[in-house]
């Protein structure tokens, strides 16, 4: 009879013992802690090893899908640019339409002339004078020494005209006197324009009572312009000792420096008095 | 005939330019004077014999379009012709140089021509506000705008005149 316990046997039948022992164990949940302990800095690297993978193969693998992305990016950067534009556009047309209504309405509110709208197409060349050209002319019903205004006030008169433009002459040029009156005060003086633009107010009688922020309409003295248009407020008086009237300085209310649209009044014939002034 | 057509067109979109755009460049009351700075540059580069009759038609164009008396810009571009024909024989070789000379000494005169037009007409102004508000800044502006507007005008001129040509 074979000897089963020879030192062989025993060694395996001890291995299995244990093996048994320690799946009993487990699976009993005693070794647990062990486990954890033992198994979580595995994990901790796997985790780091798949998602160095799957980074290096995203890396790799997707070109074609960032090619994809960039096109369709710059598709929609083209589409967005472009009502962008639209936007800008429309805004513009917008911005025009809202000044044309403007002008309408003050149309409407001063029956007495007929208007015809223009738009301003430039500025004179020299900064001594202070001119605009618009885009009426003679085949518009434009005639020289028509007067011309904006919603706000008085912008300045017809100066030069050809078949589809004309020159209009601002009341901030230096060779520019309009007569005007002043509307609290009642009475009458002349507002000219300078070199630099800024408009003053002169001829007005020593005596009188000006106050700051008083109104300026022109008076119609001279047939030049027709009488009660707004033309600026003032700003400032002075009056020098023995001087026969003061001065001052005007806002004017219309801004010449935006001017884009502006109204002639085209039944107003200016009155030629060049022949009486001696 | 291209040469006279193309300086034709840079002038008439020089004045168009001009007339909506620089003129509303404004350093308190002075501004760029792109016309004259065309007629400079084209005066520096030109090698035509009979260019001073395109000149004296760019001024009466200028004449007619602006407020300005009639004779101020022909009498401008004519003396920037007369002066570019010295300048050209003097310092050729820094055409930069001559093209700021230019520009000085037209804006100079133009600024002096219209201020003289105001004392004969009897218009007031004060000379040191007309010195300070319009013609330094005036002279600022276009010093400014000389630089591209000679860079274009030699670009055009490589292009008009090839290598040599003399007409």
């Amino acid at each position: 009879m074979r000897n089963l316990f020879t030192p062989k046997n025993l060694r395996n039948l001890i291995l299995i013992v244990v093996i048994a022992g320690v799946l009993i164990l487990a699976i009993s949940g005693y070794l647990t802690p062990i486990f954890s302990v033992s198994v979580s800095p595995l994990i901790s690297a796997q985790s780091w090893i798949s998602g160095r993978y799957l980074a290096f193969r995203d890396f790799f693998g997707s070109p074609r899908d960032m090619a994809t992305l960039r096109e369709e990016n710059i598709t929609l950067r083209n589409e967005v640019a472009q009502l962008q534009s639209e936007i800008i556009a429309l805004q513009e047309n917008l911005a025009q339409a809202d000044i044309l209504y403007t002008l309408l309405d003050f149309a409407r509110n001063n029956p007495d002339h007929e208007y015809e709208a223009a738009t301003v197409i430039g500025r004179e060349i020299s900064p001594y004078l202070q001119y605009i050209i618009i885009d009426k002319g003679s085949n518009n019903g434009i005639r020289y020494g028509m007067p011309v205004v904006t919603q706000q006030g008085l912008v300045g008169r017809i100066d030069a005209v050809i078949s589809d433009a004309a020159r209009v002459q601002l009341i901030t040029d230096a060779g520019s006197v309009v007569n005007v009156r002043l509307k609290t005060a009642n009475v009458e003086g002349q507002v000219s324009g300078s070199i630099t633009g800024e408009v003053s107010l002169d001829m007005v009688p020593v005596e009188s009572q000006v106050d700051i922020g008083e109104v300026i309409l022109t008076s119609g003295l001279g047939g030049t312009y027709p009488p009660n248009i707004f033309v600026g407020q003032v700003l400032s008086m002075q009056s020098r000792q023995n001087a026969l009237f003061q001065t001052g300085s005007v806002q004017p209310i219309v801004d010449f420096s935006t001017l884009s649209a502006v109204l002639v009044i085209t039944n107003f014939e200016a009155v030629d008095i060049t022949p009486l002034v001696p | 005939m291209l040469i006279y057509l193309a300086y034709g067109m840079s002038f008439v979109l020089a004045m168009m330019l001009q007339y909506g755009v620089f003129s509303r460049w404004m350093i308190l009351s002075g501004s760029p004077d792109l016309v004259l700075l065309l007629i400079i540059a084209l005066c520096l580069h030109q090698k035509h014999r009979r260019f001073w009759i395109l000149i004296l038609i760019m001024g009466g164009v200028v004449g007619f379009v602006s407020a300005l008396p009639f004779f101020i810009p022909m009498v401008v571009y004519m003396a920037v012709y007369l002066a570019s024909f010295g300048l050209k024989q003097r310092v050729w070789q820094t055409p930069l140089l001559a093209m700021f000379l230019l520009t000085f000494g037209a804006t100079i005169l133009v600024n002096f021509l219209s201020i003289a037009v105001l004392f004969i007409q009897r218009i007031p102004f004060n000379f040191s506000i007309a010195l300070v508000n319009v013609v330094l800044p005036s002279v600022f502006l276009n010093m400014f705008l000389a630089i591209p507007v000679h860079a274009i005008m030699r670009e055009l001129s490589v292009w008009l005149y090839p290598q040599g040509a003399q007409i």
